[in-house]
């Protein structure tokens, strides 16, 4: 679905708990799985304006999980290494943003480059 | 400082108000929108630096007043779920937070860890390993000087000399980065040593008086032996003292190290909230002390002085059969 407005960041949000607890999260769970869609999108219309953010369930062996992945054809990270690091200046606090987003959860996968966009791809199992 | 007060009210008063407008929202149609602004609130109190405590506390009386206020519109239990529900997801930016510093705290513990690691292999490299190889340029030296007429010997002389300089030099290097002492013998034998060179070098008095012997574990030889290098280090830099007393006794299960200067003192909480260097040179001393389950306290005041009482609990004859329970 396309990032573009508060409205669509609501969505997405509700979307992606209303699947994490079809998948059988816990609400709790599917609260950080809401967040870390609210800071992806933060990030899409913080530096690309707009982007897309697609919700998927996942299977792997005996294990489901849930997969989130935030894209758009902005600018592009310019220094990835820079977008990761924990830090205090912009947030407040260390752990926001991507790198907080990592935590919340069990895989993450980023692909940036100038003027060709970011790609970030996150997937969390179910306990 | 009256108007510092006054401007970190100022928005603590609007998120209040954004706060319970927000959950009333969403008590009242739910949904996912009031859960974003909860979401964003959470965001918001971390970056007006309001703990969780006071996050609660805001949140405590929020729902009293609409639980006041509701008149059957509501009843108690959804009002109730409802503010659950809130408050979680306000809480969740605080959570990312957490588990970020839980994840710094574990990195900087393996990186020290790490870093002892490599100390130790630079001490030995430059303590043993370059001594080798000037034990085998003073032979060379010395073949050298056999084949050579009588007048140019001497210049042999001056240039061992000089590799003696270097000897002692690096074994000062070494001994600085760690000493071998504090691995063979020990922290307290460590800490002598480090005292007397500290002494020589800053001109200060240090007394170290101590009861006990034996060792303890590596890692809490290190982390003490560091923390008395480092309470020394500001005592010789920062308070200017001309005298410094260490005491390191047992009582019963505790081992008790207390630092006690005559410097210029400084006032402990304003120190340790600045931040610069000095600030961080005390949280990192109680750092590494609540690495390993010790505690610090540091009493000092403007013109009187600092004293730095460590504290840790280790197991003795005694807390054998504690251990064995």
């Amino acid at each position: 679905m396309v990032i573009n407005s508060d409205q669509d960041i609501v969505t997405a949000r509700q979307r992606g708990r209303a699947l994490a607890i079809e998948v059988g999260f816990s609400t709790g769970d599917a609260t950080l799985i809401a967040t870390a869609i609210s800071e992806l999108a933060r990030n899409i219309v913080s530096y690309a304006r707009k982007g897309e953010i697609s919700l998927k369930q996942v299977h792997a062996s005996s294990r489901q999980g849930i997969l989130i992945v935030a894209s758009d054809d902005g600018p592009g990270i310019r220094d990835i290494r820079q977008a990761m690091r924990d830090g205090f200046s912009t947030s407040g606090s260390l752990g926001l943003g991507l790198p907080g987003v990592r935590r919340l959860m069990d895989e993450f996968e980023i692909a940036s480059e100038p003027g060709r966009g970011t790609t970030v791809k996150v997937k969390k199992w179910k306990q | 400082m009256k108007n510092a007060t006054k401007r970190k009210t100022q928005p603590a008063a609007t998120f209040e108000e954004e706060y319970r407008s927000g959950l009333s929202e969403y008590a009242l149609r739910g949904g996912e929108a009031a859960l974003g602004r909860a979401y964003a609130l959470g965001r918001r109190a971390i970056s007006e630096k309001m703990s969780l405590i006071e996050l609660a506390s805001l949140h405590h009386q929020a729902l009293h007043r609409m639980l006041a206020d509701a008149r059957g519109a509501l009843r108690n239990r959804e009002l109730l779920t409802a503010g659950c529900d809130f408050l979680a997801e306000t809480l969740s930016p605080y959570e990312m937070a957490h588990r970020g510093v839980q994840d710094a705290i574990a990195a900087l513990r393996q990186l020290n860890e790490t870093l002892e690691e490599e100390i130790k292999r630079i001490a030995y490299a430059v303590h043993d390993e370059a001594g080798q190889l000037l034990v085998a340029v003073h032979l060379a030296l010395a073949d050298l000087a056999r084949e050579l007429p009588e007048h140019q010997k001497a210049e042999v002389g001056r240039i061992e000399k000089l590799l003696n300089q270097v000897e002692k030099q690096l074994r000062r290097y070494s001994h600085e980065l760690r000493p071998t002492v504090l691995d063979d013998l020990g922290w307290v034998p460590a800490i002598r040593l480090l005292a007397e060179g500290v002494s020589k070098r800053a001109n200060l008095r240090i007394q170290v008086k101590t009861t006990i012997a034996g060792r303890l574990a590596g890692p809490l030889e290190i982390a003490l032996y560091r923390i008395v290098q480092e309470a020394l280090t500001n005592a010789a830099r920062h308070a200017k003292a001309s005298q410094v007393r260490i005491q390191i006794e047992r009582k019963n299960r505790l081992l008790c190290c207390t630092i006690e200067d005559d410097g210029v003192g400084f006032d402990a909480r304003e120190v340790q909230s600045d931040g610069k260097r000095r600030g961080l040179g005390l949280i990192g001393m109680q750092e590494r002390l609540s690495a390993i389950g010790g505690t610090l306290s540091i009493k000092s005041a403007p013109g009187r002085g600092t004293k730095l009482l460590i504290q840790l609990a280790t197991e003795n004859s005694n807390a054998n059969s504690h251990r064995a329970r």
